[in-house]
């Protein structure tokens, strides 16, 4: 397991005084302000070499952890082989569920910082076998705005949404679905108990992201024969199929 | 108290480190006393609340950085950059 105490240690105790300004010498920077997670970004994107690699985003509870447990056993009955980073801000509880799939995982425990960068993601690549990996999930540390900022190295974000959020999540919480090129509309079996409107949910995130891929899934259909039940669980499935071919042809040429 | 009040700003001080950060690994802090300024471009997908990111660099662990200015200026993107900084 990975812990972090990176940003506790390098707050001050006390409080500030103010007596900066426009003064002195001016040094022109144009630099992207997120450079340095950036850089590390890239190497872990050589590493994942030809898997395909995924990021859930997700306010706490939306039920990305249930939605690995619907997807990884469909890839792995199939042949694929796959990985999965978990992100949390304490225990490693989501990492045992994936152990109990026989799929290879390592917890990240964030203590206290509230998303993954990409130093923590290359520190894991160390403890985590991905060789001849098809498909990498990180599961990022459920918070729907600090995670948008820090490119892991994935191929691809995905924001996973229950219903039971509010059909004006997207508008409050822009950045993850302007980010991300899938939202998972999770948790719709509950449909029937709420005011949630589903229509309005995609017309509001579309408004954000109109190129957005989204999928209704419920993670409470299990099939015992390892395939998926959920009609948007097995499209999510085949989506990321589609995907994970296409990274390995693309790995491939530019080799 | 005081974790509420330290997850609500975490981000702002994980941006505000990599700022830092940004900066140092490209040699522009390279025999500065004191930084006065900087000037930040700032998309509206960031996620940044401004007044947020301030406060976590008037609590830096890092004299450098005491009592810096910041200022913004804001696009429709998501990027956030750094453009000018002033430095003694």
């Amino acid at each position: 397991m990975f812990n972090s105490n990176r940003i506790n240690k390098r707050i001050k105790a006390g409080s500030p005084g103010r007596s900066g300004g426009r003064s002195g010498r001016a040094l022109m920077v144009q630099r992207n302000a997120m450079e340095s997670n950036e850089v590390i970004a890239q190497k872990n994107k050589a590493l994942f070499g030809r898997a395909f690699v995924m990021n859930f985003l997700s306010s706490p509870g939306s039920g990305k952890t249930s939605l690995l447990e619907s997807i990884a056993p469909v890839l792995k009955s199939e042949g694929f082989k796959t990985a999965v980073i978990e992100g949390d801000v304490e225990t490693d509880l989501d990492k045992k569920r994936i152990d109990g799939l026989g799929i290879p995982a390592y917890q990240i425990i964030t203590n206290g910082t509230c998303h993954l960068d990409a130093k923590m993601v290359n520190f894991s690549l160390d403890n985590l076998d991905i060789k001849d990996t098809d498909v990498i999930f990180i599961e990022n540390v459920g918070n729907l705005v600090c995670p948008t900022s820090f490119n892991l190295g994935e191929d691809m974000k995905a924001v996973v949404f229950s219903v039971t959020e509010g059909d004006d999540k997207p508008l409050k919480y822009p950045a993850a679905f302007y980010k991300s090129e899938v939202m998972v509309i999770n948790k719709i079996d509950l449909l029937p108990a709420l005011d949630s409107d589903i229509a309005k949910i995609k017309e509001n995130a579309l408004s954000i992201n109109n190129g957005l891929i989204i999928f209704e899934t419920s993670c409470k259909k299990k099939s015992d024969c390892g395939g998926a039940v959920d009609e948007g669980i097995a499209g999510l499935v085949s989506f990321i199929k589609e995907k994970i071919k296409l990274k390995k042809n693309e790995y491939l040429r530019s080799r | 108290m005081l974790n509420f009040l330290f997850s609500d700003f975490m981000h702002e001080f994980s941006i505000a480190l990599e700022i830092v950060d940004t900066l140092e690994e490209n040699g522009y802090l390279d025999g500065v006393n004191k930084v006065n300024s900087v000037r930040l471009n700032i998309g509206k997908y960031s996620g940044i609340d401004r007044n947020y990111l301030d406060f976590a660099f008037q609590n830096l662990d890092d004299d450098r950085f005491k009592g810096v200015l910041l200022e913004f200026v804001l696009n429709d993107s998501d990027e956030i950059r750094i453009e000018e900084i002033m430095v003694d």
